[in-house]
This record gives C-alpha cells, sequence and structure tokens, in this order.
C-alpha cells in the first residue's frame, strides 16, 4: 500500500430511496492529477464523503495511504479536503478561521499566515468571509486544507464560479502539487478543465465506475467512435466505393461526408481507386466531453 | 513554497487544543457580545429592582403582610435574591450560548471542516461541553460579582448587614453559579438534538419563558380537578421549575421539593440530552 494512495473499494450509499454510491472501486495515485469525473447527481460529494468520514457508508470501504480517514492519526497533516466553498463563519476573517482550524489541529499559528500568502488572500487576511468573492472563497477553501502541508488533496468541484485566471491559478496549483508528489483528486463536472488539468480520470454515472484510467487511454479507448470527415465535389461515387469497403457514411448540411467504420488511410485509398478528388480529408478525435456524453448517455441525472 | 517545520504526525498534541479553538471560535465572532450584554443588561435591571424591592420590604414590613419580618421581609429571604440577581434571563441566555456553539457550526457548514480536523465526533462535542461550563461559569462569577457588589453595598448600610456569612445566602449564591453551568451544558446537549439554528434557539427560548407559566397552569388546574396538592410538587419535573427549586435552595416547604431533588432532575436532563446528542451527532451524516 503505497503511501497517499487512495483507495475505494466496493463503496455504496443507499439512502432511502436513491443508492446514490453503487458498489464503486477505484483508486487514485500519488503524483498525478486524478480527474473524478459524472454528471450532476452521479454520486461523486457522497463518495468524497464516505472517504472523508463525513458520511457512513452504507458497505465498503474507502482507506488513504491504506487507512480509514478517522484512523489516520493526525488526519490534516495527511490529507486536505476542499469540499465546499461557503464554509466559513460569515462574521469572521479569512485569518480567524485558518486560526481556529490551526488551534483545533494543534498547528503553529505562523502557518496560517503561510497558506495565506500561498493563495494569494494576504491582502483580504483580516476582511470577513461576507465580504469574500466566490473565488476568495475558494482560495481561502484551498489555504484551510494546505494548513497542515497534507500529502493528499482533495477538492469537490473546485472550479465552481471561478473566473478564467482563477480556473488558471488553480490549474497550475494543483499541478505543481501533483508534481511535488502529493495526490490530488479533483471531481468536476467540467469535462473541459479536466482535460487541461487532469493525468487520469475515474468516470461514475449513476453511482457507478464507468472507465477508470490515464486520460488519453480512455478517450483512446473510444477511437471506435472517431470519425473521418471528407470534402469531395462527387460525393455520392465516393459514398458508394465507401460503402464497399464496410464504412457508415453519413452526409451532413455542408455536403461534407462523415464516415465510420474504416480509417482516413482507407478513405484515401478508396477515393484514389475511385479517381475521386479530394478537398479535404481530416480525422476526429472525440474529445473528452464527447467520451463522457456518450458513457454517461441514458444515465439519467436525477433519480 | 516556504513552509513552517510543522509538527510530526507522531507528535503528541496538546490535550487542550480542542478548548482553544471553541473559544476563538467565539472570540473571532460577534454572537458572544450580544449573550453578555443581555446577561450584564438584566441583571443590572434585576438588581435594582431587587435592592428596591428589600428596600420597600425592610421599610414597612406590614405593608407586604409581614409585619414579623420572617417571610416577605425576612433579610435572608432578601440576601438571596439580591445576590442572585440576573438569574431568570442569564440563565436563557447561557443556554442560548450553548446552543449557538453547536448550531453555527451546522448553520455556516463549518461542521464539515470541524469534523475533517478532528474526527471523533464525541470528541468535538465533549470539548463543546467544557467550553460551555467554562462559559456559564464565567457568566455566572459575573453577574454574582456585580451583584454581590452593589448588593453588599445595599445591605450594609441595613440593620441586617451583608450576610453574606450566613449559610443559606452562600448556598443560595453557589447553587446559582450552578444553575448557570447546567444550563449551559442543557444548552449544546438541545443543539446537539437540533441542529437548525433558528429552530434550536426559538424553541428553547419560547420554552424557557413561555413554557414555565403554562406548566404551572396546567399542574394547577391537575392539582385541583384531582383535588390533590402533591400533585404541585411533581412541576420540578420541568427544567425551569426545577431550576428555580434548586435555586431557591428551600427544604421542602409545601408544593416545594428539596433543592437538591431539583438539581438531580435538572442534571438528569443535561445528561439524557447529552448523551443523546452525542449519539445521534456520531451518526449523522455530514452533507
Amino acid at each position: 500500500m503505497s503511501d497517499g494512495q487512495i483507495v475505494i473499494s466496493g463503496l455504496t450509499k443507499q439512502y432511502r430511496t436513491v443508492r446514490a454510491v453503487d458498489d464503486l472501486s477505484f483508486t487514485v495515485e500519488p503524483g498525478r492529477v486524478t480527474g473524478f469525473l459524472g454528471p450532476n447527481g452521479a454520486g461523486k460529494t457522497t463518495t468524497l464523503r464516505m472517504l472523508l468520514n463525513l458520511v457512513t457508508p452504507t458497505s465498503g470501504t474507502a482507506t488513504i495511504s491504506g487507512r480509514r480517514y478517522a484512523d489516520l492519526p493526525h488526519p490534516i497533516r495527511h490529507v486536505g479536503a476542499v469540499l465546499e466553498a461557503s464554509s466559513a463563519h460569515r462574521g469572521r476573517t479569512g485569518r480567524n478561521h485558518l486560526r481556529v482550524i490551526a488551534a483545533a489541529a494543534g498547528l503553529p499559528r505562523r502557518r496560517v499566515d503561510e497558506v495565506l500568502e500561498l493563495v494569494g488572500l494576504t491582502p483580504a487576511a483580516n476582511r470577513k468571509f461576507k465580504g469574500y468573492s466566490l473565488g476568495m472563497k475558494q482560495r481561502l477553501g484551498i489555504a484551510t486544507a494546505m494548513l497542515g502541508d497534507p500529502k493528499v488533496l482533495i477538492l469537490d468541484e473546485p472550479a465552481n464560479g471561478l473566473d478564467p485566471e482563477g480556473i488558471r491559478w488553480m490549474r497550475n496549483f494543483l499541478k505543481t502539487l501533483a508534481a511535488e508528489g502529493r495526490t490530488v483528486l479533483v471531481s468536476s463536472h467540467l469535462l473541459s478543465e479536466m482535460q487541461q488539468l487532469a493525468d487520469d480520470v475515474v468516470i461514475i454515472a449513476a453511482g457507478k465506475l464507468v472507465r477508470q484510467g490515464p486520460i488519453d487511454a480512455v478517450v483512446e479507448s473510444m477511437t471506435d467512435a472517431s470519425q473521418v470527415r471528407v470534402q469531395t465535389p462527387h460525393a455520392d461515387k465516393l459514398a458508394t466505393a465507401l460503402a464497399d469497403h464496410g464504412a457508415v457514411v453519413r452526409t451532413e448540411a455542408g455536403g461534407a461526408l462523415v464516415v465510420t467504420g474504416v480509417d482516413a488511410p482507407t478513405v484515401g485509398a478508396a477515393a484514389l481507386q475511385a479517381g475521386v478528388e479530394l478537398h479535404h480529408l481530416s480525422t476526429e478525435r472525440p474529445d473528452l466531453e464527447q467520451v463522457f456524453l456518450e458513457l454517461t448517455a441514458g444515465k439519467a441525472t436525477i433519480r | 513554497m516556504t513552509t513552517t517545520t510543522l509538527p510530526s504526525p507522531a507528535q503528541r498534541l496538546s490535550p487542550f487544543r480542542l478548548i482553544n479553538s471553541e473559544l476563538l471560535k467565539l472570540r473571532s465572532t460577534t454572537t458572544w457580545w450580544w449573550f453578555a450584554g443581555g446577561t450584564l443588561l438584566w441583571t443590572a435591571i434585576s438588581l435594582a429592582f431587587n435592592i428596591w424591592f428589600a428596600s420597600m420590604a425592610f421599610d414597612d414590613p406590614a405593608a407586604f403582610g409581614d409585619p414579623e419580618g420572617t417571610g416577605v421581609a425576612d433579610p435572608l429571604y432578601h440576601g438571596g435574591n439580591v445576590y442572585t440577581s440576573g438569574q431568570f434571563l442569564g440563565l436563557m441566555f447561557v443556554m442560548l450560548l450553548g446552543i449557538v456553539i453547536v448550531t453555527s457550526e451546522y448553520f455556516h457548514q463549518t461542521v464539515t471542516v470541524t469534523y475533517l480536523t478532528t474526527p471523533h465526533r464525541t470528541k468535538v462535542i465533549l470539548n463543546k461541553l467544557i467550553t460551555a461550563v467554562l462559559l456559564g461559569a464565567l457568566f455566572g462569577v459575573i453577574t454574582t460579582g456585580i451583584s454581590i457588589a452593589f448588593g453588599s453595598l445595599f445591605f450594609s448600610g441595613q440593620e441586617a448587614g451583608t450576610m453574606l456569612g450566613e449559610w443559606s445566602v452562600q448556598r443560595a449564591i453557589l447553587l446559582n453559579l450552578v444553575a448557570f453551568v447546567v444550563w449551559a451544558i442543557l444548552g449544546v446537549a438541545i443543539g446537539t438534538l437540533i441542529t437548525s439554528q433558528l429552530a434550536a434557539t426559538i424553541t428553547a427560548a419560547v420554552l424557557y419563558l413561555v413554557g414555565t407559566q403554562v406548566a404551572s397552569l396546567l399542574f394547577l388546574l391537575l392539582a385541583n380537578w384531582l383535588n390533590n396538592d402533591t400533585i404541585l410538587e411533581w412541576q420540578v419535573i420541568v427544567p425551569s421549575i426545577a431550576s428555580q427549586v434548586m435555586t431557591l435552595g428551600g427544604d421542602g416547604l409545601p408544593g416545594t421539593p428539596a433543592w437538591w431533588v431539583g438539581a438531580l432532575i435538572l442534571l438528569g436532563y443535561a445528561a439524557v440530552a447529552g448523551v443523546t446528542g452525542v449519539l445521534i451527532t456520531r451518526r449523522r451524516d455530514i452533507s
């Protein structure tokens, strides 16, 4: 059991009528950013809360470095978590919010100023939480998580409500932490963001695991769905030739053909054989958004 | 990034760190000032009234139907009354403070980070209880200090003197302090049972302010209906009446049980509510 590894095993949460998480198993490795993806209501938050001992699982286990969260000897020295942005007393200053946690964790007070500096919140440290923008609240959440200089970072939808500048900052920050050898698990329904951030992805839908692996491999595994776009003045002739190769051809509104079932070289060869002139030939890799939609399609988000 | 050398995870931590954290939570917000201000204001008002009442009774016992000075004009009765000024609303304010110590965590969603820092919830609630005890004692000591300062000034000019050496007066003062502590504990227990801040504070305040009168009335009607006056003694099962019985320090006049019955009942409520609250808190999902 390597240090910093997260292992979810057979995790299930049954609420009265809803099975929010259903026999879920996956692992998260240190030194990488792992995106935890799923549509809203897929069970991401419930899974993270079970991992952090806030919600009791119906069955199954969730461990960090081989231990349940509650059994970690000094939990916030090992794991930092950002679960919701609006989790500080409205009338308390950012600095005091951190001091309260530092006191409870037995951490020195100067550590509070360090994490404020780290997230760039020093100028607003003595302002009350109710005056914070959403971006500042997220930064305070990250400062809270970083107090114990943890080996493992767990963030639930950290990009929610951030402006593009904030998102870029967050992305760089998390990548740096992973590069330092820490485990970074980030949940999101913003797939485009994950494509720029994550090394691995875990995709769930309706409480069940859909796919897990390095982000490239997961996209690669969907290459069956890759398609070739081709443009020619002799569309009918090419379509007939391609049909002989077992391809499925669809004509788009602009006259372009979208071909599935064969790769681009086959299309090119078929065109040459048929003596058809080509104006455009390209392979379209599905992006994560498409993969994701296909993987989770049909699994209702409202259950 | 600059990192202070943090204590190693294996290092033993101060056993007082959670109390420090709880006290810091209170100090870093303004809520407790409102309760402290309310308690001080009420202490001032009731102190003034109690002193005025004592001076009227001493001046003209007959006007109070007590020409011998053994009942309403008894100096010892007024000693206990004046030195425990502010008790009625003071107890309510410490109870509310005890409630808020728990419910504000749910109201502001800080309970998540509190339990992430200390995943052992029983420990968190126990430290909140200790914090509430400290605060209850502090409120009690301050109101009592004010009452004794001004009260003894008044009594020293009277025939009876300050009476601070009298056991029945000392007992009233001590039991008043006990009441402040027990009501603070009750507050924490109520907060763990009803985590909604508004529901918990309003329910508790209404029951405290109105419930006492309603319960007294019900017991009176019941006693009349059954033609049995011992039923009135059973009023002591109502927490606020138990508290009054306890702090009056009586040995059990007709219609009132002995002071320790009230004390035991009040502690019983605190224990049952506290244990129930801890058990519920341990199992509750935080989502």
